[in-house]
């Protein structure tokens, strides 16, 4: 059975996260503070914990780099925290993702499931097909309606980033460094001119996007 | 048989260890091979003075009180004896424990005991005024003034109140309001200084009984005492207030002495004398006027009756010439002062201005020249009548080498011009008088001419040189003089935050000018920037302008300047650019910090209240998509769980927009309080209902005739009950919250304590402000503003709110509002 550990200072929150988690059959432990958290991570090893940042005693970002010490457990953040710098320095710490509080339930379990996908070392996806798009990342095919689109070296490789993490939050660092190298973290500008490029050739509506979507301070995401 | 020494801890409260250092004496004495006993030692409970006591043989009762009888059967040497006040004794209920101790001083045995500041029969009416309580208990200062040694155990008021707040004194449920009231910080302070006093005192006692009785004037250091001379001169307040700063710093005493020369003659500054005494007088200070023959040995005279240790003194007023006939008062004094410090103090603070001497063309001032011309005038007819009167066989060699010597000593003096002038009239004057042919200008002789020339070439020589030493001289202090200009100014400029007006105040003073600005350029008009002396010049067409930068302009008004000033001023203008740039850089930096620390405050706060706001918030939406999820049956209790989840999450955001509100009136001063009779109970009751508090968790306990308060009912529920809540947030589940009341001198004092991690004494100052929980850290009331709001209710209900520790961990709110008048 998957066991989510969840870590709040907040009861309430606890408490729902915990009904929701424990109806779709998950194992799940409380932690109220990130010393107990730390200290349930070596007990009873989560699958995945979904931390507060604004705890007492220790930070939760302090948790994420000790957590990181240890385990590679997927770590999805839940904060009240919105502000850009915030989030870049949670998931610089190591956090997975990212949801802002109030947050509606769905949505959390969503970015729950990918988070764990990706930690169950589910196949990566290699091809991707709807009616209008498809893309075959083994053939380095790409096509809209059927019309073959011609894709640059560095747009190929940030179409095989995101699509093999399909529905999980890939960070504008980790884009940067798999796509330029490991020299690359800031130059997130590159990013949105690529990604602008991408939109503009596989997007029905660029400005309204449906599969390659931004994550505002945070990163991209290709949701399928 | 010899009477047994007593020796007494006395301590200023309760704590401070007085019991312990009388069982350390105790276990020191029976190392050392003496026969101790304990007579009675009370614990308190208290672990640590129990282990002490490990170990030391008890006599009589091992329960309660001292058994006098029995330890006088036993004889030890020494007998420990806890609490001279303590009752119960052989004397009975009032006789007390002292005179049990008396009878066993008395019976040879030495008594080691303890005693509490408050018990001293003479300290009682101070004790009552600093405590607000009547002691019963006292001890005669007779028996005291019998005991052979008193021994302070001292203690800082913050540490004792930190063993209090640990338990270590009482256990937690023996605290009550009354220990709590003694153990505020001022009334501990005003004990722990009584003690030191009443210590102090005895100490002194002996001692002034010693130094009397033998006649000792030598200087003796007890404790330092001041004496500083008032005069009327002008700047000598100046020197009353170091003596005054000197004798608090040494914790000494401040004594002021004016000296009346002779009959005491009416003072011509009555009023600075005046002036001076009431300064003396604020400083803490006494003072003395003493008529004496002479102001230094009277000084003398006083200082070593008043046996001070420091005689402070202001420089000399007495003229150079006044010096000389009746000697200087410092050099009287230093001679005669053997018995204490003296020190001299500058009357005037004000630094000597540096100003610029002038190269003169004329190296030899006018004044010197006449003196020169003068000499010269009356020196050489009375040389040439002298060696007239004297003629005959002499040869003209003599009364030219008399001439020459005037010409000589008139060239010194005036310089090149005066030198030449009188060498040529005394060549005239040799030649006429005593070279033959005689009364001719004619000369017979080689010899002679040689003579003349000889005389001619060395007076002009010598007044030549004369005028270049002078010129030399000139060149030099000026060059010392610009050297000190820039070097000044250097310092200026790197020590103060902003140079640039002691910079004009020396360029001012260097130049001797009247007024000096820097004016910057503001479009077409000028702004003064900094300036010094007056009329302060507005535009750079008032005075001679220099340019400092291409927007600056210093602007000089006064007498015109030399070649040689302007190249100094070139030198200094290049610094006052600098300090100007500099102080236009600090302003920048200045306004820059304060954007950032303003808006770093903004995010902070904005943060607070975003927390705030949105946990609620957040529990909310997220039950509500529970319960919104079609693929999910969520069992029954479950569902009531996110549903009552909805309903408390809605009550907490009310209650924190509710106090966001409040916090608004409050800020914008709109808050109007009527004041109605309160009953405490009732206004407690509302507000434990407000925050639905469950009742196990807080325990009020009020006393039966507690009075009514003058108080706003709805302000002071709304008060109390972010305080309930702030307490039950932060206490442990197992720890009730605590609520008691009691009267004290016409208020109503409210105190919630509650036994969470409590606040330390060095944040108690800023938790009241709003959102002073800064960022997202928090339980589950609003605390960002709960404390804030009830601190501005209670105030505007003209009460007041303080915190404490809580005994034994945890933070006491205490909340005093007026009482109801009956």
């Amino acid at each position: 059975m998957t066991r989510v550990l969840v870590v709040d200072d907040e009861p309430q929150i606890r408490r729902i996260v915990a009904t929701n988690l424990r109806a779709r059959g998950m194992d799940v432990d409380l932690a109220a503070s990130g010393e107990e958290a730390l200290q349930l991570l070596d007990a009873r090893p989560p699958d995945l914990m979904l931390l507060d940042l604004g705890l007492p005693g220790i930070d939760g970002v302090r948790v994420i780099e000790v957590t990181r010490q240890r385990s590679d457990v997927p770590i999805v953040v839940l904060s009240v925290r919105d502000l850009e710098a915030d989030k870049v320095r949670a998931l610089d710490a190591g956090a997975d993702d990212y949801v802002t509080k109030p947050f509606g339930i769905d949505e959390l379990l969503a970015r729950v499931r990918a988070a764990l996908r990706r930690h169950a070392g589910a196949a990566e996806v290699r091809v991707y097909r709807t009616d209008r798009l498809h893309i075959d990342l083994d053939n380095m095919v790409v096509s809209v309606d059927s019309a073959p689109v011609h894709l640059t070296r560095l747009e190929w490789r940030i179409v095989e980033v995101l699509v093999t993490n399909a529905g999980r939050l890939v960070s504008q660092k980790d884009l940067l460094q798999q796509v330029w190298g490991p020299q690359y973290a800031t130059e997130t500008n590159y990013l949105r001119v690529y990604l602008t490029h991408l939109r503009r050739k596989l997007e029905v509506d660029p400005s309204r996007p449906r599969h390659f979507m931004t994550e505002t301070g945070m990163g991209y995401r290709f949701v399928p | 048989m010899d009477r047994g020494v007593v020796r007494v801890y006395l301590g200023a409260a309760p704590g401070v260890g007085t019991t312990s250092a009388m069982l350390a004496e105790g276990r020191r004495r029976a190392e050392r091979g003496s026969d101790v006993v304990v007579g009675v030692v009370e614990t308190h409970g208290r672990g640590r003075t129990a282990a002490l006591l490990d170990g030391f043989e008890h006599v009589g009762r091992e329960t309660r009180g001292l058994d006098v009888d029995a330890v006088l059967a036993r004889r030890p040497r020494v007998v420990l004896v806890d609490d001279l006040a303590g009752v119960g004794g052989t004397l009975g209920e009032d006789g007390g424990r002292w005179a049990d101790v008396d009878r066993l001083a008395a019976a040879g045995i030495d008594v080691i005991t303890t005693l509490w500041v408050g018990h001293i029969e003479s300290q009682h009416d101070v004790i009552e005024r600093v405590t607000g309580r009547t002691q019963v208990v006292s001890i005669p200062d007779a028996f005291l003034a019998r005991v052979d040694q008193v021994e302070l155990v001292d203690m800082t008021p913050e540490a004792l109140r930190r063993r209090l707040a640990h338990g270590n004194i009482y256990a937690p449920d023996e605290i009550d309001s009354t220990v709590l009231d003694l153990f505020r910080p001022a009334t501990l302070t005003a004990l722990r200084q009584l003690s030191l006093l009443w210590v102090a005192a005895r100490i002194d006692e002996p001692l002034l009984a010693y130094l009397d009785a033998d006649d000792i004037v030598d200087r003796w250091e007890i404790r330092e005492r001041v004496v500083v001379a008032v005069t009327s001169a002008p700047g000598n307040d100046n020197v009353v207030r170091r003596a005054g700063r000197l004798a608090r710093r040494n914790n000494g005493e401040l004594i002021g002495v004016h000296i009346t020369v002779g009959g005491g003659a009416a003072e011509a500054h009555d009023d600075r004398l005046a002036a001076q005494r009431d300064l003396l007088v604020r400083l803490g200070g006494s003072y003395h006027e003493v008529v004496g023959d002479d102001v230094a040995s009277a000084l003398v005279l006083f200082t070593r009756a008043e046996r001070a240790t420091q005689l402070v003194i202001g420089a000399s007023q007495r003229s150079r010439w006044t010096r000389v006939r009746r000697g200087s008062v410092v050099d009287t004094i230093t001679r005669e002062l053997r018995d204490a410090d003296l020190h001299i103090i500058a009357t005037s603070s004000t630094q000597p201005a540096v100003s610029m001497p002038r190269v003169r063309r004329q190296p030899v001032s006018p004044r010197r020249e006449m003196v020169a011309v003068l000499l010269a005038a009356i020196g050489l007819p009375v040389v040439v009548l002298v060696g007239l009167a004297l003629d005959s066989p002499l040869s003209p060699h003599e009364p030219l080498l008399a001439l020459l010597s005037v010409v000589v000593v008139s060239s010194a003096v005036g310089g090149a011009r005066v030198g030449l002038a009188s060498a040529l009239a005394g060549s005239l004057l040799a030649n006429w008088f005593f070279t033959p042919p005689r009364h001719t200008l004619r000369v017979a002789n080689a010899d002679d001419i040689i003579e003349l020339v000889v005389f001619v070439a060395v007076a002009g020589l010598i007044a030549t040189l004369v005028g270049a030493l002078g010129r030399r001289t000139a060149e030099a202090d000026r060059a010392r003089a610009e050297a000190e200009a820039l070097a000044r100014s250097t310092v200026t400029l790197i020590g103060a935050h902003d140079p640039l007006a002691g910079l004009l105040a020396q360029v001012r003073s260097t130049f001797g000018l009247e007024a000096v600005a820097v004016l910057a350029r503001e479009g077409d008009d000028w702004r003064i920037e900094a300036s010094s002396g007056s009329p302060v010049p507005a535009s750079p067409n008032v005075g001679q302008a220099v340019d400092l930068r291409a927007d600056a302009r210093l602007v000089l008004v006064g007498p015109p300047l030399s070649a040689q000033d302007l190249r100094l001023l070139r030198a200094l203008s290049a610094q006052l650019g600098a300090a100007l740039t500099n102080r236009e850089l600090h302003a920048q930096a200045a306004k820059a910090e304060l954007y950032a620390e303003a808006s770093n405050l903004r995010t902070a706060m904005l943060q607070s209240v975003s927390h705030d706001l949105r946990t609620p918030l957040a529990s909310i939406k997220a039950s509500v998509t529970s319960l919104l999820q079609p693929d999910v049956r969520f069992t029954d209790a479950d569902r009531r769980d996110l549903m009552d989840t909805i309903n408390e999450e809605t009550d907490r955001l009310d209650h924190v927009v509710g106090n966001l509100l409040d916090m608004s009136r409050l800020q914008a001063d709109a808050v109007d309080p009527v004041r109605v009779v309160v009953d405490i109970e009732d206004a407690l009751g509302a507000a434990l209902a407000a925050i639905a508090a469950p009742n196990d968790r807080v325990v009020v306990d009020l006393p039966a005739a507690l009075p009514a308060a003058c108080a706003d009912p709805v302000l002071l529920e709304r008060a109390l009950s972010n305080l309930l809540a702030n307490a039950l947030a932060w206490s442990p589940d197992a720890e009730p919250v605590r609520v008691d009341a009691r009267e004290s001198s016409g208020r109503v004092v409210i105190r919630i304590a509650d036994r969470g991690p409590g606040i330390p004494a060095s944040k108690r100052a800023t938790v009241f402000e709003p959102f002073q929980r800064l960022g997202d850290r928090s339980q589950q009331v609003g605390v960002g503003l709960g404390l804030a709001v009830a601190k501005g209710f209670v105030h505007a209900m003209l009460g007041d709110l303080e915190l404490d520790d809580t005994p034994g961990g945890g933070l006491s709110v205490f909340v005093s509002l007026p009482k109801a008048a009956p």
